[in-house]
């Protein structure tokens, strides 16, 4: 095993691989800033220029390209609000109110620093866990799937914004919006009223320009100042008190760390997911859970932390099985065929250099990243201050081009448009976007898997998988926890008010 | 005729029960499974939005609230707050960014999406005075031939050409 390490070490450090990794994490870092380009697209994109170089230099590029867009999501969610993709949503609750509040420099070095920790984290334990892990995959099914998914939806209590109603109300509309278009499992067309552009459903990237970038504009165009108003709220923060504050929440760190990782080792479930649910363990664990929400520098480490090692996690399927952790590495196992690598049981024996080149590239191409964007960081935290009247059309025309990018149809320009108005009135009345953003993120997941629990298990499934069953309890006992606490707290407030005079 | 907050509020849970209420009917052209899902959750969604109604309408909206985290409204200092010019957002200043998403999307339609970007930013700083007309047009030109490098030139984007371009051709 050791010789694998040196030799996947080895492999990495010809200038071509050096050079790729380079390329790939640069592109990666502007491809995450754009709106609605995330990582997936950022490797789709370099495919067609992966064949007939090393094997290392093209992993080197692909994966650094990706672990980059992890980053430049983060930057856009934290300074204004609009996350590169879904990913970057649980970045805006916390790094959004920092950057308002003077404190982008520090938000946008911790985001840094969580990923870097949690891509070490990640890349480490990737490389122990892989003999480990497979008999754990292969316990879990359909209906496991489908309790995890639930569990993501009871994150929805976490995140109310005043009434609990409204933001169920909303997380209800961003199931129902997810549904439209043609149903997998009965291959029936759901509101899609005969068109055939509604058959392939909303692109979520396309959902996100609307409901964040465009509605996030909307609101800056009629309040008429800068995000930040440096004549009211001066920067404060130095990038060094973010990656202090990165590694004094080492323990933080370490569970979203381990979080992402099982998250990224589940087929199927995304880092969108990875972010949110990161974000909900971050609250629910908080000594102060009522900092969060309100610029908790613990609220933007803790999802790039799990992120960063959702990168890692999401290999050991991909490597061991053939089975894509998610879209990104999907992509990345069409680049293997390309390589002529086949994944499965001879990448733990026959490969093992392969797969400790790509642990050295996570651990690396993180390094980079941090390093390019602690450095980038100063000139960044400047943006929130520049004048509404500039930033309004220049991000709108960003947004608007990205929404056609995204799958190439002008239809999805009148999506980003139609959700920018839904999500400037839901802003407005205070349902919550969050909420039904995580609607749409779980909605699929949490029909294919009852659909397929049914088929296999019956009416009576849970009875039938007592992991499942277990892992309903956990799920039952997570969403009473904040409703608990909340009782608590109130409780408490009213005695104290009793005692005081 | 402004209309008060409280009756906004009461127009926007009409609404989401009227939607609610076509996804129901929807729901009735589905086979079982696929309706499975959606229906339940169509009816969970009138019941939510009548409890918020109801509250609204005759309760105290305190009851309704959780208050775990609130996702905005970071807590700025009282004296800062105070000392921010007052800029209400009227209902003029909300038309017009309801206008400006129109026009931007008339003119993707009309123009395409790389030309509509560069006649929107331009004709933006023009209207908002940010710039003189010579700088707005330059700003714009910049943003557009960023635009058409990363998405067309690096991206191979195959950019949306508006319904005007059979006229060119």
């Amino acid at each position: 095993m050791i010789e694998a390490i040196i030799a996947g070490l080895t492999a990495l450090l010809t200038p071509q691989a050096l050079l790729f990794m380079l390329i790939g994490v640069v592109y990666g870092l502007v491809i995450g800033i754009l709106p609605g380009l995330g990582g997936v697209v950022a490797m789709a994109l370099l495919l067609p220029f992966t064949y007939g170089f090393e094997t290392a230099a093209t992993l080197a590029l692909l994966l650094g390209a990706h672990i980059a867009t992890i980053w430049g999501d983060s930057v856009t969610s934290i300074l204004f609000s609009v996350p590169g993709s879904a990913k970057g949503l649980a970045l805006c609750f916390d790094g959004y109110p920092m950057t308002q509040q003077g404190q982008a420099k520090r938000a946008l070095a911790a985001s840094a620093t969580g990923a870097l920790l949690g891509g070490i984290i990640g890349a480490v334990f990737l490389a122990l866990c892989i003999p480990l892990i497979r008999p754990v995959i292969l316990a879990l099914g359909p209906s496991e799937y489908l309790m995890m998914a639930l569990w993501g939806l009871t994150v929805i209590a976490t995140f109310s914004e005043g009434s609990l109603m409204k933001g169920l109300t909303a997380s209800v509309l961003g199931v129902l919006v997810a549904f439209i278009g043609m149903d997998v499992v009965t291959a029936t067309p759901r509101f899609t009223f005969g068109s055939e552009f509604l058959m392939e459903g909303i692109s979520f990237p396309v959902a996100m320009i609307g409901l964040f970038a465009v509605s996030e504009m909307m609101k800056l165009a009629i309040k008429g100042t800068p995000i930040v108003d440096r004549s009211l709220v001066k920067e404060e923060s130095t990038v060094w008190q973010g990656v202090r504050d990165g590694f004094s929440h080492w323990w933080l760190v370490v569970r979203s760390s381990l979080l992402g990782l099982w998250i990224g080792v589940l087929p199927g479930v995304g880092a969108s997911v990875a972010g949110l649910a990161a974000y909900a363990q971050a609250v629910q664990t908080s000594k102060t859970p009522e900092r969060f929400g309100k610029g908790a520098v613990e609220g933007v480490i803790a999802p790039d932390a799990t992120m960063g090692a959702n990168e890692g996690g999401g290999l050991m399927p991909t490597l061991a099985f053939g089975i894509p952790g998610g879209e990104s590495m999907a992509i990345l196992l069409v680049a293997f065929i390309g390589l002529g690598v086949v994944p499965g049981p001879d990448m733990l024996t026959k490969n093992l250099d392969l797969v400790f080149s790509m642990v050295w590239i996570i651990v690396i191409a993180n390094i980079a990243v941090t390093v390019i964007g602690l450095g980038i960081t100063p000139w960044l935290a400047r943006l929130p201050s520049l004048q509404a009247n500039l930033m309004v059309p220049i991000v709108l025309g960003v947004c608007f081009v990205g929404a056609y990018a995204t799958r190439g149809y002008i239809e999805d320009v009148v999506v980003a448009a139609v959700f920018g108005i839904l999500g400037y009135l839901m802003d407005k009345y205070r349902y919550s976007r969050a909420n039904f953003v995580i609607g749409m993120v779980l909605a699929v997941m949490i029909e294919r898997n009852l659909h397929i629990s049914l088929t296999l298990y019956g009416r009576d499934f849970l009875l039938e998988r007592p992991i499942a069953l277990a892992m309903l309890l956990f799920v039952l006992f997570t969403a009473a926890l904040p409703f608990v606490r909340n009782w608590r707290r109130k409780r408490k407030q009213a005695a104290a008010a009793g005692v005081a005079p | 005729m402004m209309i008060s907050r409280h009756a906004q509020e009461n127009l926007a849970s009409v609404l989401l029960l009227a939607f609610f209420a076509g996804v129901i009917w929807m729901c009735q052209d589905f086979g079982p499974r696929a309706r499975m899902i959606p229906q339940p959750l169509a009816i969970f969604g009138i019941v939510l939005t009548l409890i918020q109604m109801a509250w609204h309408n005759f309760g105290s909206p305190a009851e309704l609230r959780m208050d775990m985290i609130s996702v905005q409204a970071p807590d700025i200092p009282v004296a800062e707050a105070q000392a921010a010019p007052e800029k209400k957002s009227s209902w003029r200043r909300e038309a017009a960014a309801y206008g400006m998403i129109g026009v931007l999307l008339a003119l993707t339609f009309i123009t395409g999406v790389l030309p509509a970007a560069f006649l929107f930013t331009a004709g933006y700083f023009m209207v908002t005075r940010y710039c003189s007309w010579q700088r707005s047009l330059i700003y714009a030109a910049v943003l557009t031939a960023s635009l058409y490098l990363l998405f067309v030139a690096a991206l191979q984007m195959q950019p949306y050409h508006g319904l005007l371009a059979p006229l060119f051709q």
